[in-house]
């Protein structure tokens, strides 16, 4: 009887309760919307990572990733090979020679990373090919290089150009070799393109004096959801003598990024919330105000506090879940609708692509967000009822009464 | 059976810091059956006498005995559980929850004593057509003429067989046809079921009915008189 009155009371005040309504309705779809895009955005920085360079796991020998020297390389290839071979779930898996070093054309310089790949394998592994804007990927002919757009417009060539790679050789000598410009790429992330140029994995191992010693080796795993798995299994394979890192090992940046956002969201929940409670207080105590005389009339009677109470709780109790039930179906529509098709953020590009996302983000429903705005917003309704249903209780009967 | 002594109340009300003495020494007993009007001028005392007596207001001095029990010694759950089982009340105007139709508003206070739902549509059922505002059963309050809600009003008082029924001028607001009808109901109640009923009015009408007339003035009783049986 309590929910008969309760409800009928929302309607008695159409305006009023549409108004907390639609003020719970926003708060729940704007709660969503922001929560997709970022999941949204967080998966393509990570996508984005894996497909230009990072891949699932990565073997090297042990120490190579703190400080990346090419000392410490992998000499016996077969051993790491026979491992990856013998773990369940690879589906692809390539050579590479990865070291810092300069490339030089005529006009200027630039540091970055020079990697060795073995073109036939690596597109499987990597995107870079896909990203070719300008001439071809590496066709495994020697001397050529493949690089990002940004550093072509730094080293001021053009395809067929020529420039200078220089790095620390094996032995301790510079290596160097003149290459020739047969593609350029442009990925998402600016910082990427302008520090990542690829040759051929012959090609870099001749120049550093590497014989056939691999620094490298890069892994996809058919579900990403399983990659800790094949990492601990390869680890089980290999001796300690080499490293078997996961994604999340070797991003530990974006990883913390992906922890900062959690937390952001959190505080955006929080500034919604309060909204909404503010709300919910301001509506609740009018309709409380407004019906002084009769809850006075009601406790004259002898209607105890508990049920007061809960009168008022019920009524915002289901304005919360009416406005989270209405709010999730239109925030997950909107996810849905733009989850395909991406919202363009060109007017943000800049700092996007700096961040590595891309300046089209395709928004996320995430099972964690629907049970976030299931659980919090209808609390958050009972919340903002407790001051006015309190307020309630403490009205004198007499008082209330002779209230008009 | 005595159901309500006063002894010495006093009732002090402060005005924005004017004190304005409501009630003066009131010494009453009203006992089970009566069916008694207070009577006297506006501003005279007579709700905040009846208030007192309902356990709705406290006095400034003086003891209240419902039934023999002082109610000081209770606690508000104690008597907000008194009221819902020993007393009715019929308050001037809008008695009845809005949004509940006349049966539900009648429902609703046997809902407080705990009682279960069929019960209760059966109860009502069988006071309504006692009452015989049966036709009104489906109507919320704003669809019903100001008597019509009066009459759910006591019905919804005595649903619960309090042994009294307090009515603050129930009739204040019928014109006077309507307001004999209420009348002619509350008073079969009294015989039929010996419900004590205590009323205030300054209405001629309700005056007239009266078995036991009590006039007050200026918070005193002035007079105290049994004028029928
Ligand atoms: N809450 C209050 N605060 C201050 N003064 C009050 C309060 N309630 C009543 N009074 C005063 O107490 C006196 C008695 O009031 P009461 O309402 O009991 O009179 P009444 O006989 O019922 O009058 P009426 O016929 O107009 O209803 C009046 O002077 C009134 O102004
Ligand atoms: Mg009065």
């Amino acid at each position: 009887m309590l929910l008969t009155i309760a409800w009928r009371n929302i309607w008695r005040n159409r305006r009023r309760s549409m108004i907390v309504l639609i003020s719970v309705i926003v708060g729940v779809a704007a709660m969503m919307f922001t929560d997709g895009l970022s999941v949204g955005m967080i998966h393509q920085m990570l996508d984005n990572r894996i497909g230009s360079h990072t891949s699932h796991i990565q073997i090297h020998a042990k120490g190579f990733n703190d400080n990346r020297v090419i000392g410490k390389n992998i000499e016996k290839t077969r051993i790491v090979e026979h491992a990856i071979e013998q773990t369940p779930d690879i589906r692809h898996w390539s050579r590479r020679v990865v070291t810092y070093g300069l490339l030089s054309s005529a006009l200027s310089s630039s540091g970055g990373l020079i990697i060795g790949v073995e073109p036939e394998r690596e597109p499987n592994i990597t995107s870079i090919r896909e990203s070719i804007v300008e001439g071809e990927y590496l066709s495994g002919a020697p001397h050529e290089v493949v690089i990002g757009r940004k550093l072509a417009e730094k080293l001021q060539v053009g395809i067929g150009g020529k420039v200078v790679g220089m790095a620390s050789a094996l032995s301790g000598d510079v290596g160097s070799d003149l290459f020739r410009v047969v593609g350029i790429y442009e990925t998402v992330s600016s910082e990427f393109d302008k520090t990542h140029m690829f040759t051929t994995l012959d090609n870099a191992q001749s120049m550093l004096e590497l014989d056939d010693r691999v620094l490298e080796y890069a892994i996809i795993v058919d579900d990403i959801n399983r990659v800790e798995e094949a990492a601990a299994q390869l680890r089980r394979n290999l001796s300690a003598d080499y490293e078997v890192l996961s994604y999340i090992d070797l991003l530990p940046l974006l990883v913390a990024q992906m922890e900062m956002y959690d937390e952001m969201m959190y505080i955006v929940y929080i500034i919604i919330g309060l909204a909404m409670i503010f709300g919910i207080v301001n509506t609740m105590l009018m309709s409380v105000f407004e019906r002084i005389r009769e809850f006075g009339v009601l406790m004259a009677i002898g209607m105890k506090n508990a049920y007061v109470f809960r009168m008022v709780m019920i009524e915002a109790f289901i304005l919360g879940v009416i406005g989270t039930a209405v709010g999730l179906g239109l925030g997950a529509l909107f996810i849905l609708a733009t989850g395909s098709v991406g919202i363009d953020l060109s007017m943000f590009a800049e700092s996007l692509t700096a961040f590595g996302a891309g300046a089209i983000i395709y928004p996320k429903l995430t099972m964690t967000t629907v049970v976030n705005v299931v659980i919090i917003i209808p609390l958050t309704a009972l919340v903002g009822a407790l001051y006015p249903a309190v307020k309630a209780t403490r009205l004198q009967p007499v008082t209330a009464i002779r209230y008009v | 059976m005595e159901v309500i002594r006063l002894e010495q109340i006093e009732k002090i009300y402060s005005d924005n810091g004017v004190p304005v003495h409501a009630l003066r020494g009131i010494d009453l007993r009203i006992s089970q059956g009566e069916f008694t009007v207070i009577a006297g001028p506006s501003g005279s005392g007579k709700t905040t006498l009846l208030n007192v007596m309902g356990a709705l207001d406290t006095p400034t001095e003086g003891t209240v005995f419902l039934e023999n029990e002082d109610i000081s010694e209770k606690s508000r759950a104690e008597i907000s559980a008194f009221r819902l089982e020993k007393l009715g009340f019929v308050f001037q105007a809008f008695n009845l929850i809005p949004v509940l139709t006349a049966m539900e508003n009648i429902e609703f206070a046997m809902m407080l004593l705990g009682i279960e739902e069929k019960h209760r549509r059966d109860r009502a059922r069988e006071i309504m057509s006692e009452l015989g505002i049966e036709e009104l059963a489906g109507k919320r309050p704003n669809e019903m003429s100001g008597g019509q809600q009066q009459r759910v009003a006591v019905a919804r008082a005595i649903v619960n067989n309090p042994s009294i029924i307090l009515a603050d001028e129930p009739t204040a607001n019928l014109d006077s046809d309507t307001g004999a009808n209420l009348l002619d109901l509350m008073e079969k109640m009294n015989r039929d079921h010996n419900l004590t009923f205590i009323f205030s009015s300054h209405d001629r009408q309700v005056i007239d009915r009266a078995h036991r007339l009590i006039r007050l003035t200026d918070g005193r009783i002035e007079s105290d008189e049994q004028v029928k049986q």
